[in-house]
């Protein structure tokens, strides 16, 4: 119980902390690959601490929802970080069925996140949450599907239902694992905007997504959601390494592995961005059915192994 | 028991006594207070039940109705308390939303009349025990509700979808009638009671009259395949009517089918899953075209029809669990699927008010010519906004508990072990989170491109809110429900077990009020720290620099340049196209300087057009064969009379 404690401190500390990390991380490993030097791992942090110190810039159009709309979309991503497992598949608040409240919490913010953006009156921002909206409604229920399967398979309606897959079903968890792990990397380069899905450093407004959501958000409201979307980076890498952690491991090892986990799909993130093109609209839509049928895939699997059919 | 007949009869002489007022408003106010003094009484006797103990009322009509009883027990209370609390809200708002057309002149008086009868007819509804004084009121409760859908019956369209209504209901009677005769033939009785005592131990004809009684009664509620009626009353009848008929009318729909189930007792496995069904499409089908929708009390009638789907999967869930009996699974589902039915009547009512009080003053229903009206009617946007929220599911709001507990009760199910139930309960579980989202998607919709941005039309920009208590006063107290339901789901949850222990033994839940708790810590943190934050946030940063939104330069962006309702639904919708009839209205401009063009696009209901139409053309066709028959002509009547008599005569003879 008194290490729970302390592990939940220290996973908080890592969700405020790492997403400035992370970030830098994923532009050091572009600066690699593009052959340049890159800014400083560290420049995101001095970047979000410098926007404090600017003025707000808003717009006429807007209402207090424009105003509201960060704070909103950053204290449900803390709040959802509660609930998400982190180190050694901690999470803050342990309690049955988390990941719906998880989600839907997430949702509110999203909501926040689509009404702020279209309180500017802009046709660009429109455009952004549009897709935005669009692009959620089939993230949501592969989610859930994939979740549920877990829950299904280890009778465990908590949030670490994710964790000890591979242990207790062997080699057919190790192929669950694989695929599910395949499925959330979809969900994650989708809900944080990545290339294929997003490209956050294009110049033109009509193919972005995120970033012309908050493309009028200026000082401390731009500070606020670039740093909520990096938290909810980084509880989407924290489910993919619960997945892949196995349980038994001593509680060093198991951190440092998170750790690492983090580490490496934030390079994988950072190539992807170089190596590849943004997608065209059109298909952006496709590659997330991916995500649908993968979550579909490992339902399927899940029933075979409860069932043996 | 007393109690409530003394609201019914309160509710009815106030109806009477507004026939001997000549002042229309005075006419209105009489109503009103009529239904508020007969709700309380009403509400007063079914928190009594619930809390105290059930009642029981026998009624005796000569011969024909022997023994009519009248029940007040949980399941009746809980719709006693939505009904009277819902409607009695309404009731108030129409006195706003009413105001304009007392001043056009309008005549009240049958409004005023089927008001309080519709809701005197809703209350006997879900308390008689009794088969044919149940059609009675039910027939009471249809009629009195068309009349106030065709309040506007000027308008052609208005009639048009009046006698839509009309036909609908009666249709879904004759299934009801034909549920209560199996179930009469077989116990020679007309009490609920009696019924339920011959069911206990046949399965088949528990089956054909559950099937029955769901297609009828799902009718009223709006399940998808019957629900074509909804999105066509609802934008023809006054917002307060809509607010009543979408919030609590279809709820008595809901009522029929919960107390058929208490009637057959343990449903059959197949029941289940065809609830569950049946209820998972109307859900997404509900959504999918409220997406679409142009016409906000159209977007607003097809969430109806989400919302009695999720409504339904929480009553599918229940009996799935009842069926493998296995309890926390029947308790989720019930609970989840009870207390959506009084989420639902309060924020679909909010909803409804709040679009009447948008439609009052910009005198449009249509979205795309609205705009900013939330600078304009900073009250009936803030509380839309609240309305919205709920709507989707979202925490810290109501809405949020009762889809949890039918997402947990489906959790639970996973674990039955059972090949079946785990796809029925995975592909749910998915289809809720879809609806889930298609909600934000529409409800984001909704609420930016009326409240947000810039005004779209004149009309829209000159608006000013109407601050007078008869509008914002019952938007507020529904508000207010939302938030407590939403902050305090545990203690809701104790009272929601008390109807949902009609069905299933309810046991500890000590567990689920734990989790309810930590909810509850959660939305209230959640709000608190949102709140503190922005007071912070405004505190710091006092100096604000006002400018344009940004246009990419350029600084002359017009209203009309801003994202419409149909362009934010555009990516969703072309990647589901095969889903719907579009139907496009387009003008080209011929010569090369002409000023005319227009295009818009519908999306019209598949199951209207593919379905329906099919099937009325064919009876139409059926029909018109008779026209030669009954043509008209005097001669060949009296020629049909003659030969009825020879054919009469040659029968008696033949015969002896």
């Amino acid at each position: 119980m008194e290490n729970n404690l302390l592990i939940s401190i220290v996973n908080f500390i890592i969700l405020l902390i790492a997403p400035f990390f992370v970030i830098g991380i994923i532009k050091k490993t572009k600066a690699f690959w593009g052959g340049r030097y890159g800014v400083s791992i560290m420049q995101p942090l001095w970047d979000f601490l410098r926007l404090f110190k600017k003025r707000r810039v808003i717009s006429t159009t807007t209402s207090w929802i424009f105003s509201i709309a960060p704070i909103v979309v950053l204290t449900t991503t803390l709040c959802a970080g509660l609930f998400a497992p982190m180190i050694k598949g901690v999470s803050i608040v342990d309690v049955e069925a988390a990941f719906i409240i998880f989600s839907y919490v997430l949702g509110f913010g999203k909501f926040f996140a689509l009404v702020g953006a279209m309180d500017t009156g802009s046709s660009f921002e429109g455009m952004g949450a549009s897709r935005e909206a669009c692009f959620t409604t089939i993230i949501e229920p592969a989610f859930f599907i994939i979740l549920a399967s877990t829950i299904a398979l280890s009778g465990n309606y908590n949030f670490s239902s994710i964790t000890n897959l591979v242990q207790n079903w062997g080699s057919f968890g190790v192929l669950i694992t694989i695929i599910a792990v395949i499925a959330l990397l979809v969900m994650l380069l989708s809900e944080c905007s990545r290339v294929p899905v997003d490209d956050p450093t294009t110049h033109l407004e009509l193919t972005m997504i995120h970033e012309v959501m908050i493309l009028d958000n200026s000082g401390v409201d731009l500070a606020l959601c670039t740093w909520a979307n990096g938290i909810k980076m980084v509880i989407l890498m924290g489910l993919i390494a619960n997945f892949i952690i196995p349980n038994d491991l001593s509680l060093a090892l198991s951190g440092a592995l998170f750790l690492l986990i983090i580490f490496v799909l934030a390079l994988i993130i950072g190539t992807l961005e170089s190596g590849i093109a943004r997608f065209r609209m059109s298909h952006v839509f496709e590659f997330i059915f991916v995500m649908c049928s993968f979550a579909l895939v490992v339902a399927s699997l899940a029933a075979v192994k409860m069932f043996g059919v | 028991m007393e109690n409530f007949f003394i609201g019914i009869v309160i509710l009815v002489f106030g109806a009477f006594l507004s026939l001997f007022v000549k002042n229309q408003s005075i006419k209105l106010k009489l109503v009103t207070l009529g239904a508020l003094v007969g709700s309380i009484f009403a509400l007063f006797s079914a928190l009594s039940a619930l809390f105290v103990g059930n009642y029981e009322y026998t009624l005796h009509f000569g011969t024909i109705f022997p023994n009519v009883r009248f029940v007040l027990d949980n399941l009746s209370a809980f719709f006693v308390v939505v009904i009277s609390v819902m409607s009695t809200l309404g009731v108030i708002y129409s006195n706003g939303y009413l105001k304009p057309y007392i001043e056009k002149g309008k005549d009240l008086s049958a409004h005023c009349i089927f008001l309080p009868m519709l809701l005197a007819s809703m209350l006997l509804v879900v308390t008689v025990q009794n088969a044919l004084t149940f059609l009675i009121v039910w027939e009471l409760m249809s009629l009195s509700s068309f009349f106030l859908v065709i309040f506007e019956h000027e308008k052609a369209e208005v009639i048009k979808s009046g006698i839509k209504y009309l036909v609908y209901m009666h249709v879904s009677v004759v299934f009801i009638i034909a549920a209560f005769v199996l179930l009469t033939i077989n116990t020679s009785s007309f009490d609920f009671a009696h019924f339920k005592a011959v069911l206990a131990n046949d399965n088949y004809i528990a089956d054909i009259v559950f099937i029955l009684a769901f297609i009828g009664f799902g009718i009223k509620a709006g399940f998808t395949p019957f629900h074509n009626w909804l999105p066509d009353a609802h934008p023809a009848a006054p917002s307060h009517v809509s607010g009543i008929m979408s919030g609590v009318m279809i709820k008595t729909g809901i009522y029929g089918i919960l107390r058929t189930l208490d009637i057959i007792g343990t449903p059959s496995a197949k029941l289940g899953f065809f609830v569950l069904i049946i209820s998972t499409i109307s859900a997404l089908y509900g959504v999918l075209y409220a997406i679409c929708q142009h016409d906000l009390k159209r977007l607003l009638a097809y969430h109806s029809i989400e919302n009695i789907g999720i409504i339904g999967m929480g009553i599918g869930v229940g009996m799935i669990g009842l069926t493998y009996n296995c309890t926390p699974v029947a308790v989720l589902g019930f609970t989840g699927g009870i207390l959506h039915v009084l989420n639902h009547s309060i924020f679909k009512e909010l909803l409804f008010l709040a679009a009447g009080s948008v439609y009052v003053k910009t005198h449009t229903r249509d979205i795309e010519i609205l705009g900013g009206l939330l600078k304009s009617m900073p009250k009936t946007g803030a509380l839309f906004l609240l309305g919205s929220i709920a709507i989707c599911g979202l925490p810290p709001f109501n809405g949020f508990i009762s889809e949890f507990l039918i997402y947990f009760g489906m959790l639970k199910g996973l674990t039955i072990n059972h090949f079946i139930v785990f796809i029925a309960m995975i592909l749910a579980l998915a289809g809720l989170a879809l609806v889930g989202t298609m909600a934000i998607l529409c409800f984001t919709k909704a609420f930016s491109i009326i409240f947000l941005g810039e005004a779209r039309s004149e009309n829209a920009s000159k608006v000013k809110e109407d601050n007078s208590s008869v509008f914002i006063l019952p938007m507020a107290i529904l508000g207010l429900f939302i938030t407590f339901v939403g902050i305090f789901p545990e203690v809701v949850f104790d009272v929601l077990t008390k109807p949902a222990s009609i069905f299933v033994e309810i046991g500890d839940y000590s567990n689920i009020t734990n989790l309810m708790q930590i909810i509850s810590f959660v939305s209230l943190g959640l709000l608190i720290a949102i709140v503190f934050l922005h007071i912070l946030k405004s505190k710091i940063y006092k100096n604000v620099e006002n400018h344009v939104t940004w246009g990419c330069g350029y600084n002359r962006a017009n209203p009309y340049m801003q994202y419409s309702a149909s362009s934010y639904a555009s990516p969703f919708i072309s990647t589901l196209t095969p889903l719907f009839k579009r139907v496009a209205d387009i003008k080209k401009p011929k010569a090369v300087f002409e000023g005319e063009a227009h295009y818009s696009l519908h999306m019209e209901d598949v199951e209207e057009a593919y379905f329906l139409q099919p099937v009325i053309s064919a009876i139409e066709k059926f029909l018109t064969g008779f026209e030669k028959i009954q043509n008209g002509n005097i001669q060949s009547y009296i020629m049909y009379g003659l030969i009825f008599l020879v054919l009469a005569l040659a029968g008696v003879v033949a015969l002896g």
